[in-house]
């Protein structure tokens, strides 16, 4: 017989986790947390793969994505069409988290060892609320890693890489970008 | 060290052959239970099946129960807080429940209320919101494909939103699964095989989708074993028990299997098919397995290669090359549909089912883009992909 079959995307041959320590998974979860929020919040701007799918979310959607417990995580809501950061202690009700039950979970996923999917299918996070809703989530954030994470890295979190061309990636990654440093400045 | 983590949960009593049903009453007692409430449907109840239920019950000199069997075919909302009064007027302290999908999900539903009290079903929606042990609940499955005698999940249809609520709970799982040959025994030969493609589906996605695990696989390998091997004669000789009893086991291995690996493209789609067309559930897996295995081939050779073996058995595996196994895999369960088909009729396209407009198809694909068994499939699936292949399942 053959070895148990998975699902590991080409080139996924990182061992992370038990060999870094938890202070330094955590500074990096918590920093990539916060440049994911951002970087939503902006594609939600100007992105039009990703403003398409924001436009079909209930009015005022809210989410999650975080470590239990406490753990680092940012929380959006959508707003006229848009995605708004908002705190993630301020968050009332959600219709949609993603919980990672542990920090190198986490780590996998937004160290792009990992992708969403696959996070999930292993049992690493429960995703509660509104599914479908959350579909749309999940196609957003892979856009988004599709267009601004070089295309190398993105292929390890992605099960497909997308068929955008470069010059098409660099221009909406440009867009996208600019849109976060214009928010950063803006103190929006 | 590998990367890979899995979590197998099938808490289950599975009590399944000879006899199966006159167990009821000793599984009750044993759970300290004496006053259940039968839930069922006017189908059902029709086929003589509650009597054989109550009749099994009674031989041991136990007696039944009282009877709510107003489920109707979608679960609903009034239906259950109608079952969930006669639980509460008669003083029941666990269910039977006898039927398909919907009088499982029911009484799933039920059973929430019936322990936790109050008539708010909605705080319970969604995932993981039960904390605690339901009442003591035995299933006895009337078709052999939903395998919602071994699932931790219910739908029930809110009639005043018209929206669809799930739960998903461990503790939605029935105590005990009954599978008692004479309950499918007079099942329509149409609807056995519907119902063993949505069993054979829901195998193979288990085994061929993300979440496939060690344990999913050895429960889901054996389902579609079961099912190659005693669908066609189940068809052919109908009154056939011992085949019977192999249908529904598969089907509640199959239910185990993907309880815990979940499904993939084929329910998406075939979700959809049935909310925008009514097409019945299992005649979708039919049309779309095939189509949707040969759209995974990529991502999953090796898998549905292996499956093979179990459609086939080991003689045609051996003879087969590495290189075709997976097609030859394919081509059996076409094989399989047809001589279904030849039999009585079950549909192998989606405009053979009668109920399906193409003008539908790219509403049907957009559609299935959002259901959650999408995340679970090992190809990315786009819009683009998803009208592809309901254009192949077309005609
Ligand atoms: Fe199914």
């Amino acid at each position: 017989m053959h070895r148990p079959a998975e699902f590991r995307p080409a080139g996924a041959t990182v061992r992370p986790g038990p060999g870094i320590p938890y202070p330094l998974q955590r500074a990096y979860v918590r920093l990539m947390m916060w440049l994911v929020g951002r970087l939503l919040q902006a594609s939600s701007a100007v992105d039009p793969v990703i403003m398409r799918e924001v436009a079909e979310l209930p009015p005022g959607f809210a989410f999650a994505m975080r470590v239990r417990a406490g753990g680092p995580g940012f929380a959006m809501c959508e707003q006229d069409g848009r995605l708004r950061l908002m705190p993630l202690q301020q968050a009332g009700r959600l219709q949609l988290s993603f919980d990672f039950k542990h920090l190198t979970h986490a780590f996998l996923v937004l160290g792009f060892v990992e992708g969403t999917a696959v996070s999930f299918a292993r049992d690493r996070m429960s995703v509660d609320g509104n599914l479908g809703a959350g579909m749309k989530i999940v196609r957003c954030l892979n856009r988004m890693e599709a267009v601004v994470l070089p295309k190398f890295v993105a292929r390890r979190a992605l099960k497909a890489y997308p068929p955008i061309g470069l010059g098409e990636k660099l221009a909406a990654a440009t867009r996208i970008y600019a849109r976060m440093l214009l928010q950063l400045v803006g103190g929006k | 060290m590998s990367q890979e983590f899995f979590e197998f949960f099938c808490p289950v009593k599975i009590a399944a052959g000879y006899k199966a049903l006159e167990h009821i009453p000793f599984e009750l007692e044993v759970r300290g239970a004496s006053r259940p409430l039968l839930l069922s449907d006017a189908g059902v109840v029709a086929a003589g099946l509650v009597d054989t239920v109550t009749g099994a019950m009674g031989s041991g000199g136990a007696s039944a129960g009282p009877l709510f069997d107003q489920v109707p075919p979608d679960s609903s909302m009034a239906s259950v807080r109608a079952a969930v009064a006669l639980y509460r007027e008669r003083d029941c302290d666990s269910i039977i429940a006898i039927g398909g999908g919907s009088v499982m999900d029911t009484a799933k539903a039920v059973n929430i209320l019936a322990t936790e009290g109050g008539e708010d079903l909605q705080r319970f929606a969604g995932a993981n919101n039960l904390t605690r042990p339901l009442k003591p609940f035995i299933a006895i499955p009337t078709t052999a494909g939903t395998g919602s005698e071994v699932t931790a999940v219910s739908i029930i249809k809110d009639e005043d939103s018209g929206t669809k609520m799930p739960f998903m709970s461990q503790f939605l799982l029935p105590d005990v699964a009954v599978i008692d040959p004479r309950t499918t025994l007079k099942l329509p030969a149409l609807i056995t095989a519907a119902t063993a493609l949505d069993a054979l589906t829901h195998a193979s996605e288990a085994f061929t989708c993300l979440a496939k695990n060690p344990l999913s696989d050895a429960y889901a390998s054996a389902a579609i074993t079961r099912i190659a091997r005693s669908l066609i004669p189940v068809l052919d000789e109908p009154a056939d028990a011992g085949g019977r009893l192999e249908l529904a086991l598969a089907a509640a291995m199959a239910g185990v299997a993907f309880n815990n690996s979940m499904v993939g493209l084929v329910h998406a789609l075939g979700h959809s098919v049935g909310a925008i067309a009514g097409v019945h559930h299992g005649m979708c897996m039919g049309i779309f397995l095939p189509h949707v295995l040969r759209y995974n081939l990529d991502a999953r050779r090796e898998e549905i290669g292996e499956m093979l073996l179990y459609l086939a058995g080991p003689e045609i595996y051996a003879s087969t090359p590495h290189s075709g196994r997976a097609t030859a895999a394919i081509a059996c369960i076409e094989a399989l549909r047809d001589q279904a088909h030849q039999r009585c009729g079950l549909p192998r396209t989606l405009a053979e089912t009668g109920k399906v407009q193409r003008e539908d198809l790219p509403r049907i694909a957009a559609m299935s883009l959002d259901d959650g068994s999408m995340i679970f499939n090992p190809a990315e699936v786009g819009y683009d992909d998803a009208l592809a292949v309901l254009e192949q399942a077309w005609a």
